[in-house]
């Protein structure tokens, strides 16, 4: 007989009027987007880089984050996360404040705000795609006593420090320009990006 | 403060500043129970997306908040195997008195160094923003504690060193 | 325009409070009791307390024309407090929840009151004259977690209520023998008990902290503000701290307060709202601001280490708001409001 710890079981979960089983999906609004697939994410990410390099940086910000797969399944969001994040490095320090002003104002500014905020918590959250060479960490517990200085080098300062500090300083001017109140709609918002 | 740190500590207080409005909730799942819903996780709706907030792969923030209570966790610098000694044995010197400290949580979440959890009760006993001001100051302080306590065990390890090896001078 | 009259009446947080019709006696919600303060002179002195409940008290309603009290708490209890010569007498009200009672108002024709609670049901209560006690109806229906927030439609049928599943609904909540059946009106024609007229949710998804019906409206406040006229769904993004409690003054103006820990005015019509501003700055300037003499600072610097001790908050309340009410009005405009919090204040503000 198979041993099942009965003890350990979480009725609750079971019992579908229980609170554990919140219908989740009755806090999406009927406005959601359609789902948008991998490829559509990386078609709009063609257009963005395009007006990048055309140089619109700010046409180019507007777009990915009017563009955000709100609905989309998990690879098109990655896809877009990665778009975004390469929008927000190619713009120098100088600009940002101009920039955001812009994207910030006008039809929809708010939403876009909101939006540009859920990326830059949903990027500090996800390890550094560029650098997808890091060593995972090795488990280093106080009984292992042998000393090994060689991979300890990178920790310090690496992984993803310079995309963060990117994230952190975009984070630092959106605050000036939304407010606290837009930290607080990324956390009750629950069309993620 | 150094120029990269400034940055950091300012988007970990702006989302601390959005997080701690929480306010007192009885719980809907057990009757006559009032407990940290971040905690008991036993009604979704209640708690909220989690926020994270990273300098570098080694030192992040994640602050889980829910309607009462907020979990905040960081995690340390480690450079190397002597900080992660040391931060390891400073850690569980704070949560092991962590009444003492009230928002405190006894062990860190997976992936953590230290973890606060503040609850409404907290809030509404001391002030929010001082509460805020506590987390940022512990997280300036406890990376120059860690780098000194590292000055002072090399120093020391130098002195018996060279205690151990003057015999054979 | 006069500086808010700030009552601080202890250092506990207080989750509701209410004046009665004449704004002599005041209401106040401290953890497991209420206490009940008569106003002499300028000043509240406590000079009743209604023990009972057994857990955090989290709502009182004072009805303005009869005079009673009725309270709830987290020990699934509510109680009306009628007043006898012998002092104030409780009745148990059969709610008949299993959860923490949250919020509680009476209905505008004090026949009715209705009870929120973390059981996921609104208990509609009414007096009973055969069995001479208060008993309940449950809404239900469509609700899927606690009810934070409740408000009273003029005819005393609607009632709209906000809760943590993010909607915001309007119900029926008719009671043949004790309402008089309504006016057909926006929400619709016919309506017997437990009817939806009206379920919102808003685009963000945070709790609803508060509703209010305006004189033909019903408005939602939550984390970022939104609110909503009767069939339009409107959104108010702010700057803001999440919101608790609001107010309407008049049709075009709105004043909530919330984590912020001052009140805040917004201004608006069917097109669209925007927040006007807070209603603290001005009273600031009135108290003028105050001037940080040299020797204080010193003095500060040499004990703290800091040049400012800013243990006070510039905002009158201290903690945050958790209640807003209407003090008085004329006309439906209203002259002036008041506030209560965490920080154990109760303040009278003029608009």
């Amino acid at each position: 007989m198979s041993q099942i710890n009965y003890r350990t079981i979480n009725i609750d979960a079971l019992d579908p009027e229980s609170s554990a089983n919140f219908p989740m999906e009755s806090l999406l609004p009927a406005t959601l987007p359609q789902a948008a697939s991998a490829s559509d994410a990386a078609s709009a990410a063609a257009q963005v880089r395009q007006m990048l390099r055309g140089g619109d940086p700010e046409g180019a910000l507007r777009t990915v984050l009017d563009t955000a797969p709100l609905g989309g399944d998990d690879r098109a969001k990655e896809v877009h996360l990665a778009t975004v994040i390469d929008v927000l490095q190619g713009i120098r320090q100088g600009e940002m404040t101009r920039i955001l002003e812009g994207v910030c104002s006008g039809d929809g500014g708010a939403e876009r705000a909101d939006c540009l905020m859920k990326y830059l918590y949903k990027g500090m959250s996800s390890a550094a795609p560029g650098s997808g060479t890091q060593t995972p960490k090795k488990p280093v517990s106080p009984q292992d006593t042998g000393f090994s200085q060689i991979q300890a080098r990178n920790l310090g300062e690496g992984g993803g420090g310079q995309q963060m500090s990117v994230l952190l300083s975009w984070h630092e001017r959106l605050v000036e320009i939304a407010g606290t109140g837009s930290i607080v709609r990324v956390m009750t918002d629950r069309r993620t990006v | 403060m150094s120029q990269s740190l400034r940055p950091y500590l300012q988007a970990v207080r702006s989302s601390l500043t959005a997080a701690l409005t929480i306010s007192n909730f009885a719980s809907q799942t057990s009757e006559r129970h009032n407990c940290p819903e971040v905690e008991a996780n036993s009604s979704p709706e209640i708690l909220l997306n989690p926020l994270h907030i990273s300098r570098n792969e080694n030192e992040k923030v994640k602050i889980e908040p829910s309607y009462n209570s907020v979990r905040i966790s960081i995690r340390i610098k480690q450079a190397d195997e002597i900080e992660h000694i040391l931060v390891h044995k400073f850690t569980r010197f704070l949560t092991q008195r962590a009444e003492s400290f009230f928002i405190l949580r006894r062990k860190p979440v997976e992936g953590y160094d230290i973890s606060f959890l503040i609850t409404n009760f907290h809030t509404e006993k001391m002030l929010t923003h001082k509460l805020i001001d506590f987390v940022i100051e512990f997280m300036e302080e406890v990376d120059k504690e860690i780098s000194e306590m590292k000055l002072f065990l090399n120093a020391r390890a130098r002195f018996v060193a060279e205690s151990f090896l003057t015999p054979f001078d | 325009m006069a500086a808010p009259q700030v009552h601080h009446l202890f250092h506990a947080p207080i989750a509701d409070h209410s004046f009665s019709f004449d704004k002599k006696t005041l209401a106040v919600a401290r953890e497991n009791n209420v206490e009940l303060y008569q106003q002499s002179g300028n000043k509240f002195a406590l000079s009743d307390e209604l023990k009972g409940h057994e857990k955090t008290v989290t709502s009182v309603d004072i009805a303005p024309n009869s005079g009673r009290i009725v309270t709830c708490s987290q020990d699934r209890n509510a109680y009306v407090w009628e007043q006898t010569p012998t002092g104030w007498k409780p009745t148990l009200v059969l709610l008949r929840i299993n959860r923490a009672a949250t919020f509680v108002r009476w209905s505008p024709s004090e026949q009715k009151f209705a009870v929120g609670s973390g059981a996921r049901v609104i208990a509609v209560c009414y007096f009973e004259e055969e069995n001479d006690w208060w008993i309940s109806k449950h809404l239900k229906k469509p609700i899927r977690s606690t009810i934070t927030t409740l408000a009273w439609h003029p005819n005393s049928v609607l009632l709209a209520a906000g809760s943590t599943d993010s909607h915001a609904r309007v119900f029926s909540s008719f009671i043949k023998g004790i309402d008089t059946r309504p006016e057909p009106s926006a929400w619709g024609e016919r309506l017997p008990f437990n009817t939806i007229c009206g379920e919102y949710l808003n685009d963000t998804a945070g709790w609803i902290q508060g509703v209010a019906f305006s004189p033909e409206c019903v408005t939602v406040v939550y984390p970022s503000a939104p609110e909503q006229p009767p069939r339009a769904m409107l959104n108010i993004a702010t700057r803001l701290l999440p919101l608790n409690s609001l107010i309407w003054n008049g049709e075009n103006e709105i004043i909530a307060a919330g984590h912020d820990c001052e009140p805040f005015r917004f201004h608006g019509d069917e097109n669209g709202w925007q927040l006007a501003g807070s209603l603290e700055n001005k009273a600031g300037e009135v108290r003028g601001a105050r001037e940080e003499s040299a020797l204080n600072m010193f003095r500060q610097m040499d004990l703290k280490g800091q040049a400012q001790a800013d243990t006070k908050l510039k905002s009158t309340h201290q903690n945050t708001v958790h209640t807003i009410r209407t003090h008085e009005e004329a006309n439906g405009v209203v002259r002036s409001f008041s506030t209560s919090g965490v920080d154990g204040r109760v303040v009278i503000w003029n608009t």
